[in-house]
């Protein structure tokens, strides 16, 4: 059976928007969640010893930005499959 | 008949990221918009260090000055907390590459979210991120080698987390920790401008969106941006200041002994 061009392309975009789907929402729970706990843990931290809230600061932004690209590596795969490979 | 909410989705305008201006040279395709913004952000920050150099003073330091001690100080106690003062070497280094990658972090300020923007950030395109992490990766492996000794640096990949009797886990392990280091330092930098520079053809793209006569899009996409772009320089220092310092603690698992493996 000879797959019809348009329906195979819409099949394309389908799973491409499934998968960037899939990619941002996991990227997005997980980032989260790490965002999360770094900003908890330096709330407890900086109540246990408000004089190191600086370092303690320093060293949540580090960890939020460590976080967060996962995240952002996830969203240039979601734009891979959207822009490129669902063509 | 205007533009309504539910009627004209947003997908409806052209988004296309990752398109540049290219030339082609030899059979490889170059982004020349990239190459010109690099050659760019390489002549500020050139021109930086040269009036820094012309304005240095012992005495009281002006806000120039000041801001240029602040990033060495920063980068210069990184060093110093994780390598100690065998990493004076590296110091160097992760502080250009500190400043450079902020600058071209910051180019992202100028963009407006367009097909080609005529100086777009360098460093949204993979090419420049893969470079310097290439340029890391490769300056690690030498600093290894120079620190193990040829044999000592193979012997390190067969002998390190667990006993040497499980060698072939141990192997596999170590080539996956180092490979995947330029891929993750690369992906992570070039992620977060490409999301910046997405965002903001988002924004633009948000024009369109009108109920009836009333542009709301248009209004809301302006203070938009501007809240975006703010929050996009932070995320453009905290990214620059994490490239310099993963480049630090890699050099830092590269130059610790055997005896004493660093705390990862």
């Amino acid at each position: 059976m000879a797959a019809d061009p348009s329906v195979a392309s819409a099949v394309k975009m389908a799973g491409a928007f499934v998968g960037a789907g899939l990619a941002l929402g996991g990227g997005a729970i997980g980032a989260s969640v790490g965002d999360g706990l770094a900003g908890s843990q330096t709330i407890a931290g900086v109540a246990r010893q408000p004089e190191a809230q600086g370092r303690l600061t320093t060293i949540m932004f580090l960890t939020v930005g460590l976080c967060e690209a996962a995240y952002f590596i996830n969203l240039v795969f979601a734009a891979l499959f959207v822009f490129s490979l669902g063509k | 008949m205007g533009l309504h909410l539910f009627a004209a989705p947003l997908v409806g305008i052209d988004i296309t990221p990752g398109v540049h201006e290219t030339v082609k040279v030899a059979g490889l395709t170059i982004n020349i918009d990239i190459v010109w913004a690099t050659i760019i952000a390489g002549l500020v920050v050139i021109t930086m260090g040269l009036v820094l150099r012309a304005k240095a003073t012992s005495g009281v330091p002006g806000k120039f000055q000041l801001l240029w001690e602040m990033a060495v100080e920063a980068v210069q106690k990184q060093v110093d907390d994780s390598i100690g003062t065998r990493g004076a070497k590296v110091v160097p280094l992760a502080l250009t590459l500190f400043i450079f990658i902020f600058t071209c972090n910051l180019f992202e300020v100028l963009s407006i979210g367009s097909t080609i923007d005529w100086l777009p950030a360098p460093t949204s395109d993979i090419n420049l991120p893969m470079a310097m992490a290439l340029y890391v990766f490769v300056m690690v492996q030498r600093a290894a080698i120079k620190n193990r000794g040829p044999v000592g640096y193979v012997k390190h990949y067969f002998t390190q987390p667990f006993s040497p009797k499980m060698f072939p886990i141990n192997l596999f392990m170590n080539l996956v920790d180092e490979l995947v280091k330029p891929v993750t330092l690369t992906l992570r930098l070039f992620g977060n401008l490409f999301a910046g520079g997405l965002m903001l053809s988002l924004l633009a793209a948000l024009v369109i969106w009108k109920l009836g006569a009333v542009p709301i899009g248009g209004i809301l996409s302006v203070p938009f941006t501007v809240v975006w772009k703010l929050f996009d320089m932070g995320i453009g220092a905290i990214q620059a200041f994490i490239f310099a310092l993963l480049t630090i603690l890699y050099f830092d698992t590269a130059m610790a002994s055997d005896a004493h493996p660093a705390p990862s």
